[in-house]
């Protein structure tokens, strides 16, 4: 080097501090590469953990939409006042300023200065957006501290779900406060109300962390989850993707810019198989007859594939008092341990199914040739089992049908015995589940080997007196609706078991041309009863008539004209040490006659009797869905497909 | 040939160094305007006003002063070294009391008001006294072996050190000693005598920072709270009452070494080739504070937003200034000149070694400035009249 070269001649003390100069340089070099080039890693780590917060943006909801597409469930805006603490917070400090007195104030002091300041400044905001909006406001303190301390990078709501009028008034006034502004929150939306509400189910705030998350959230924006029904059945699909984005804070936890890294997708839709018609017609079938508060259910479902049409439940509610939270009153009505809304009686209820069973009974004993159905029983109008509401007399099969005879069934069914009982009852999957996705299914009793077995070995083993009493539904034996109503439509279709379908199809939001995600094929057959087809066509004949036989049926308050209805009633007695504590009372049935299309079956718990509190529920929702067919006719086959 | 030889002066500036202090200079307010970005953004403030604005206009004042300077002979100027030296220390003493000096609501008194400017006459002290010093270690070497010459050159450093160190500043009375040191050395003054006072003054310190880091508080010497703060922090050990929580201890200890750990994230995360100009995070979201990053902390907004190799450009343009300031001093025409070479330009470098020092961590936290890169008016006033001293000395350099 051309210095060191003149240096070396020169002098020495010169050289020295080249060499000093030399030595330090290279000293700060060798520093700022091992700071920059070796560790960079760590300090950029650093600096992300100190600057960036990720947000955890929740996707919009998919819709819930009925066969035809009429809509159950959607997302729709709601608009949130927010309370932007960043671009309050140069009035914090002019505040903090103002009030700040001229001595030293200690650390501590300092904080509550800080703190004391900030809630004015925010207060006095929120009362002038209350003054413009004409309506009250408060800011809690504690509320305010707390967003503060733990989440000062985000907005703070403080008032949500506006609507139009407020919306209006916040947006035209002039002389709008600094750092107010309108946030839009899609928001799950029932627009049905009640109808289907059961069903649908509700959606519950969701603070937890989502097993598909794999990032790390420092916050996490409102979210829901399906708790109960379609909605936690189908939450997965639904609920879509989360997105994230992340806020850069400065050095005092304010928000200063924001970016997303990955944007939400939106969740599915989902097709059901329930026609939204027919669902509010059973409900309002059921309100009309049985009042508010009956408990009660109703199945309508397509015998043809096992398509459920309704699947409705009383006292209904309506899903939209969870949004955006439930209030206390309304907590404590959906919890009433009596009512109980929230359970879906058509798939989480069940009762003993009463006479209905006697279908099951009368097909054993057809299918066994024990049961002649032109044999005439003298029935003494009272069994050494059971009392009979029908009077003494002689009764052939149609007619201990359509009176419900217990006597004669309880004749035939000691007959034959409890195994050819009990053989029939499971090929109709009695007290199995039917696995409809909804989240809240029961199995139900039936009686099994097993259970027999087990009662053996407590010391109470099955007697005849149980098969006496099992062959008119009562005693050990309870049935969910949907149980019924599948076994109902294997009577009224030829045999067929199937398993029911509620959802058609799951398809991408997009409006325009939606692609299918995932569909759920029509009339699995689950198996064939294997029973002739003379025995059942026997047993339809009856059901007709139970319907139509104005003397003699017990049904005939489901007597629709221009569109025979086929059914059974049943009511099943409740009794606590012998004596009687409520009734549960049943409609099962199908029409029409001539070709089956759809199956109503109605469980009223506590009601009077299957013929006069089932009955006529079934009729109104009979002459809804005849309503319904004839303002459509060339649609005839489209309200049930094949 | 002949005439310039005859003519002695060559009249040719060391262009290679002043192409370093221009690009010093530019760096400087370019990155100024990037670390004062967000908070000028904010505030609207008019272009005229901002701070970059300001710096170019300093920078323009300092040249022309140094342009001044350059062209009078250093000998002439060297002439007037002991007034201007008692000038400084009269300065240097106004500034300690309190109707003159203002502290400008920080702990250290430090500034003259002079209505719409105020002074810093330590960073002036610095040139005064090696302009002293210079001159009056320009006698013949013999005399600088006899004690009294010594230690009146000693005391010639000793009186700026010990008022700047009353205002307290800490850095820039450090800056005076190897400054003063280095001179010595090179004017002849025998290595015997300075490495003995090495070994003193070495003794002193360590005493010092034994008092200070381990003794209990009856037994401390009195430093300025803050300053002891950062030596403890230096050191790596918290300064917090015995009696404190965990929590506490934990919270003074982050409070207080806040700026470095910020220094260090911005440098670091930088990376090889940085995040751009006015990309920097640290500076813009203000974890570096707003009130140092554009002074004491340019060089990690620098190191941020270009990297290892925006690093690698300031010290090698460092390089070039001190290696041709040393190339100066070898071929300076007579003593005077070669010490003033020599002066100046261990002055730079202290302060280039300690500022960058203390943003990686090398160096204990005190605020002098990095020359010609911080934002200030005395500073920058003050390196480019250093700048045009060794352009002078250049310039009447020997022509063979």
């Amino acid at each position: 080097m051309l210095i060191f070269d003149q240096l070396k001649r020169s002098d020495p003390s010169l050289r020295t501090l080249a060499l000093l100069v030399l030595a330090g340089l290279g000293l700060l070099l060798a520093g700022l590469g091992y700071l920059q080039v070796f560790s960079s890693r760590h300090y950029v780590e650093s600096q992300k953990n100190q600057s960036f917060r990720t947000v955890r943006v929740p996707a919009i909801r998919g819709q819930i939409l009925d066969r035809d597409h009429r809509l159950l469930a959607e997302s729709r805006p709601s608009y949130n006042l927010n309370l932007y603490l960043d671009e309050l917070s140069k009035l914090f400090q002019q505040e903090y300023e103002r009030q700040r007195p001229g001595r030293r104030l200690s650390r501590a002091a300092k904080e509550r200065l800080g703190q004391q300041t900030r809630y004015t400044v925010a207060s006095n905001l929120v009362n002038q957006v209350g003054a413009l909006l004409g309506q009250p406001l408060r800011l809690d303190p504690e509320r305010f501290q707390r967003h503060y301390d733990q989440s000062r990078a985000l907005p703070m709501t403080i008032l949500d779900n506006l609507d139009a009028t407020n919306i209006a008034r916040f947006l035209e006034q002039p002389g709008r406060p600094p750092g107010v502004d309108l946030e839009i929150q899609p928001l799950r939306y029932y627009p049905q109300r009640t109808t289907a509400g059961p069903l649908l189910g509700y959606l519950r705030r969701d603070e937890t962390s989502n097993s598909d998350d794999d990032t790390f959230f420092n916050y996490r924006l409102l979210d829901f989850k399906g708790v109960v029904g379609v909605e936690a059945a189908f939450d997965q699909e639904l609920r879509g993707k989360a997105g994230a984005k992340y806020v850069l804070v400065n050095n005092l936890g304010y928000r200063q810019a924001e970016h997303f890294f990955s944007p939400a997708e939106p969740g599915l839709n989902l097709i059901l198989t329930i026609d939204a018609r027919i669902q509010k017609a059973s409900e309002d079938a059921m309100r009309a007859s049985l009042g508010n508060n009956a408990r009660a259910a109703v199945v309508v479902l397509n015998p043809r594939n096992g398509d459920l049409l309704a699947l409705a439940s009383s006292p209904s509610y309506d899903p939209n008092v969870f949004i955006p939270r439930v209030s206390v009153e309304e907590w404590r009505t959906l919890n009433d341990t009596n009512l109980n809304p929230t359970v879906n009686l058509a798939t989480y209820g069940f009762a003993m199914p009463g006479s209905t069973f006697k279908i099951v009974t009368a097909l054993a004993g057809l299918e066994a040739n024990l049961l002649d159905p032109h044999e005439v029983f003298h029935s003494p109008g009272f069994s050494q089992f059971s009392r009979d509401t029908a009077p003494p007399g002689d009764y052939d099969f149609r007619r201990a049908f359509i009176k419900s005879c217990n006597t004669y069934f309880i004749h035939q069914g000691t007959n034959m015995g409890k195994a050819r009982l009990l053989e029939m009852g499971h090929r109709f999957f009695l007290g199995e589940r039917t696995e409809v996705p909804n989240f809240q299914e029961i199995s139900g009793i039936f009686p099994t080997e097993a259970m027999m077995n087990q009662r053996r070995e407590q010391g109470n083993p099955w007697r005849v007196s149980d098969t006496a009493r099992l062959s008119i539904g009562q005693g050990d034996v309870a049935l969910t609706p949907l149980q019924v109503a599948l076994m109902t439509a294997a009577v009224a279709n030829g045999g067929k078991m199937y398993w029911p379908r509620l959802a058609v199809q799951i398809e991408t939001p997009d409006p325009l041309s939606p692609t299918v995600v995932r569909s759920f094929p029509a009339g699995r057959l689950r198996g064939n009863l294997g029973v002739a087809q003379q025995h059942l066509e026997l047993v339809r004949a009856a059901m007709l008539a139970d319907v139509e036989d104005r003397q003699e049926g017990t049904g005939y308050r489901a007597f629709v004209a221009g569109f025979r209805v086929c059914g059974k009633t049943g009511t099943a007695e409740n009794k606590q040490g012998g004596r009687l504590v409520s009734k549960d009372t049943w409609f099962v049935s199908f029409a029409p006659y001539e070709s089956p299309r759809y199956v109503v079956v109605v469980l009223v718990k506590g009601g009077g009797g299957g013929g006069v509190t089932c009955a006529p529920v079934a009729q109104k929702i009979y002459q809804a869905i005849q309503k319904l067919e004839s303002a459509e006719p060339g649609k005839a086959g489209h309200l049930v497909q094949n | 040939m002949y005439e310039s030889a005859l003519n002695e002066r060559q009249r040719r500036v060391d262009w290679l160094m002043v192409a370093a202090v221009l690009g010093l200079m530019l760096l400087g307010v370019i990155f100024i305007a990037s670390a004062k970005m967000a908070e000028e953004t904010a505030r609207q403030v008019p272009w005229y006003g901002q701070f970059f604005f300001k710096q170019i206009v300093w920078c323009g004042a300092g040249l022309g002063l140094a342009g001044v300077t350059c062209v009078l002979d250093y000998r002439v100027l060297s002439r007037w070294s002991l007034v201007a030296y008692g000038l400084l220390v009269l300065c240097l003493v106004a500034v300690l009391i309190p109707g003159i000096g203002t502290t400008h609501g920080w702990g250290a008194r430090r500034w003259i008001d002079l209505g719409p400017l105020q002074f810093q006459p330590s960073e002036f002290a610095k040139l005064g006294f090696i302009f002293a010093l210079a001159h009056f270690l320009s006698r013949p070497r013999k005399e600088l072996r006899q004690w009294p010459v010594f230690g009146r050159a000693l005391g010639l450093t000793v009186l700026p050190f010990v008022l700047v160190l009353l205002e307290p500043d800490l850095g820039s009375a450090l800056v005076l000693l190897p400054v003063g040191l280095l001179m010595m050395l090179v004017a002849g003054v025998p290595a015997a005598y300075l490495q003995r006072l090495l070994a003193g003054a070495g003794l002193l310190v360590a005493l010092i920072l034994i008092d200070v880091l381990f003794a209990p508080p009856g037994w401390q010497i009195k430093l300025e709270d803050y300053q002891r703060r950062r030596l403890l922090v230096y050191f790596g050990r918290d300064y917090a009452p015995p009696n404190a929580t965990a929590a506490e201890r934990q919270r003074l200890r982050d409070a207080s070494s806040y700026n470095v750990r910020q220094a260090l994230i911005s440098v670091g995360s930088g990376g090889l080739t940085g995040k751009g100009w006015g990309r920097g995070m640290q500076s813009t979201l203000g974890y570096l504070p707003r009130s140092v990053a554009h002074n004491d902390f340019i060089f990690s907004v620098i190191a941020e937003e270009k990297g290892f190799m925006g690093s690698v450009t300031v010290i090698a343009l460092y390089g070039v200034v001190l290696f041709s300031g040393i190339r100066t001093a070898g071929q300076a025409r007579d003593r005077l000149g070669r010490l003033l070479a020599v002066g100046v330009v261990t002055l730079i470098f202290s302060h280039v070694f300690i500022n960058i020092g203390m943003n990686i961590r090398l160096m204990p936290v005190t605020g002098i400035p990095l020359p010609l890169l911080s934002y200030g008016g005395s500073s920058v006033l003050c390196f480019l009249i250093a700048i045009g001293i060794l352009q002078n000395v250049h310039i009447y350099r020997k022509s063979y």
